[in-house]
């Protein structure tokens, strides 16, 4: 138990060399998992790509500091004299700097993979965020994500003008159990910044061959909407004519 | 310096395992749940390490950022400049306090390692309260967010003027009712003249070179005294937004009271950075009123899980505690009352 009196500030040589050591494998630590996460394309998993420059803007400040200490340790050990810890902080004791690694460990541990169906709960949105983006709007609806057609008909005053149009998104696989046997929801995060904001936003999608695709497969689903009844609202459903199996998109998710 | 050592023993221990404890109650809620539910362990702790490494992600720059500026506050900004600088009346520098963050633009993780140090150089304890729960918004980073999301609409306005009216008048309280020494822990106090000696209160102004190295120490020590808090916050935030359904809350968007509180709840437990709350506030417009959506601008930046943990790092636990309550029941009462007076 550390006691913060005047006394206490000055530490024993050893723990102070030992704590400092450990400060500087936890910061050159994280400097290099944000630059392996950035590296091998992670980054997309955790946050929206406009904010990737944070992270290397992170790397470089946990650098700094980790040379830092490097440096401050070992002038400190050429002098002699223990260097007493500075008003204006606290001692730390070993829990403390250990806190500190607990993101490391969890980068490092899991394997790292996005939010996918599992983490919906329940709060699937067939209802887009009316943001002020629209351009979408002007290119080919061929290139329309699932978030660009719920915009689409967010906007439009009668949804049954998409009666007919053709549609090719990419999403995974939700079903929910009272979904109709030959209904699941192409389905995609949504994030502004972080995870933290992750909305789920889907398209209903029919097709016979439905049952067969399994909970968070990635598929790629070309068809026609046709305006009918999904859980009780009136809505413009998918009526696939292919869906095919695809690997994870680079960028899981979409930035609206 | 000694008022530390007036903590009694259980508890120094009980802070001491606090951490532990935590985390270890944390555990045992992932396990419990997921068991209950009938999900794959394997499949929770994935989305909580994901959910968690987002946030830290997310957050970990804006906290690296604000230790170096404090860092560099540390090292060139000496207890003179700032009481040359502050206005002389209270009320003047409390209202100073709230545009402060257009002197430093930090957003509710980069600033309270700004602020403490301040408070070390002697900024008055009120205006530093001011400080800490306004520049989270009014700062231009923010400025510009909001007005990309929401356009020079009510909600904009609504947002800037309830985070200054709240954060001026919680400084006006600490100012009239409060002493420094009661409200801030030991580290953030300013060291006195004569006191332990350790650092004399007018120190000669550094070379550049001495300046940049001592800054680069102090944002040393800063990150690990300050980062324990975020990740702790970070673990509570991911776990909330990994076992709490959302649906379940916003299932009571309507009420022009319960749909306030409800969006207070929300921005506790996203604990969302304050430079893009405004593109995640855009979801809720049309299911849930004006008012909340305002109060979640105004009340999220100041108070969430993230930061209040943060705050434990500087003020006393009694003060957090008022820190919380006086801006949720402020920033309660300009939503509730905008929901009933103001149709926008």
């Amino acid at each position: 138990m550390q006691v913060t009196t005047n006394f206490d500030l000055i530490q024993p040589r050893v723990r102070q060399d030992g704590q400092a050591w450990a400060k500087t494998i936890i910061l050159i630590g994280l400097a290099a998992y944000f630059a392996w996460v950035i590296a091998s394309g992670n980054l997309s998993n955790y946050i929206n790509e406009r904010f990737s420059w944070l992270s290397y803007v992170a790397v470089v400040i946990f650098a700094l500091l980790g040379i830092g200490n490097v440096i401050e340790t070992l002038r400190r050990r050429s002098s002699e004299l223990p260097v007493i810890q500075p008003a204006g902080s606290e001692v730390l004791t070993w829990r403390g700097i250990l806190v500190v690694a607990v993101p490391l460990v969890l980068g490092t541990l899991i394997p790292s993979r996005p939010l996918g169906a599992e983490s919906v709960s329940g709060n699937l949105s067939t209802n887009a965020v009316a943001t002020s983006n629209m351009t979408a709007f002007t290119t080919d609806p061929l290139t329309w994500n699932v978030l660009d057609w719920l915009r689409a008909f967010h906007s439009a005053e009668d949804v049954t003008s998409f009666n007919g149009r053709e549609a090719d998104v990419v999403g995974f696989v939700y079903r929910e159990a009272d979904f109709p046997e030959d209904t699941f929801m192409v389905a995609r995060f949504t994030v502004s910044c972080c995870v933290a904001d992750a909305g789920a936003i889907g398209l209903p999608v029919v097709w016979p061959d439905a049952p067969n695709y399994v909970q968070d497969t990635w598929v790629r689903v070309t068809g026609s909407f046709e305006v009918s009844e999904f859980r009780g609202d009136k809505l413009p459903i998918l009526k696939a004519a292919a869906v095919e199996v695809v690997t994870q998109p680079d960028h899981p998710y979409l930035y609206p | 310096m000694q008022t530390s050592t007036t903590s009694s023993p259980l508890t120094q221990l009980v802070r001491d395992w606090l951490w532990i404890i935590l985390a270890l109650l944390i555990a045992g809620v992932l396990l419990a749940i997921s068991i209950s539910a009938g999900r794959d362990p394997g499949t929770v702790i994935s989305i909580f390490a994901t959910r968690f490494l987002g946030i830290f992600i997310e957050a970990a720059p804006f906290l690296l950022l604000g230790v170096m500026v404090s860092g560099m506050i540390d090292a060139f900004v000496t207890p003179d400049d700032i009481a040359r600088l502050v206005p002389k009346n209270p009320v003047l520098a409390t209202i100073a306090g709230a545009f402060l963050g257009f002197a430093f633009p930090v957003c509710e993780c980069g600033v309270v390692p700004v602020v403490r140090k301040l408070f070390t150089k002697g900024l008055p304890m009120w205006v530093g309260v001011t400080f800490l729960l306004a520049a989270p918004v009014i700062n231009p980073i923010v400025l510009a967010s909001t007005f990309v999301a929401f356009g020079f609409s009510p909600v904009f306005i609504g947002r800037f003027l309830g985070t200054i009216a709240v954060s001026i008048a919680v400084g006006l309280v600490f100012a009239l009712g409060a002493r420094p020494q009661d409200v801030l822990r030991p580290v953030a106090l300013m060291p006195l003249r004569g006191g332990d000696g350790t650092v004399p209160l007018t120190m000669p102004r550094r070379t550049l070179m001495m300046g940049l190295r001592e800054a680069l120490r102090s944002a040393n020590r800063e990150f690990f005294d300050m980062s324990r808090y975020l990740v702790i916050g970070t673990a509570l935030a991911a776990a909330m937004q990994t076992f709490v359904p959302q649906d379940v809350l916003v299932a009571l968007g309507r009420g022009p009271v319960i749909s306030v509180v409800v969006m207070q709840v929300l921005a506790f437990v996203l604990s969302v950075c304050s430079t893009v709350d405004s593109f995640l506030a855009l979801a809720f417009v049309g299911t849930f009123t004006s008012g909340s959506i305002i109060t979640f601008l105004i009340f999220g930046p100041m108070i969430d899980i993230k930061s209040m943990l943060m705050f434990v790092g500087v003020f006393k636990r009694k003060t957090v505690l008022y820190l919380i309550v006086l801006p949720f029941l402020m920033s309660l009462i300009i939503g509730v009352w905008l929901n009933l007076n103001v149709a926008i």
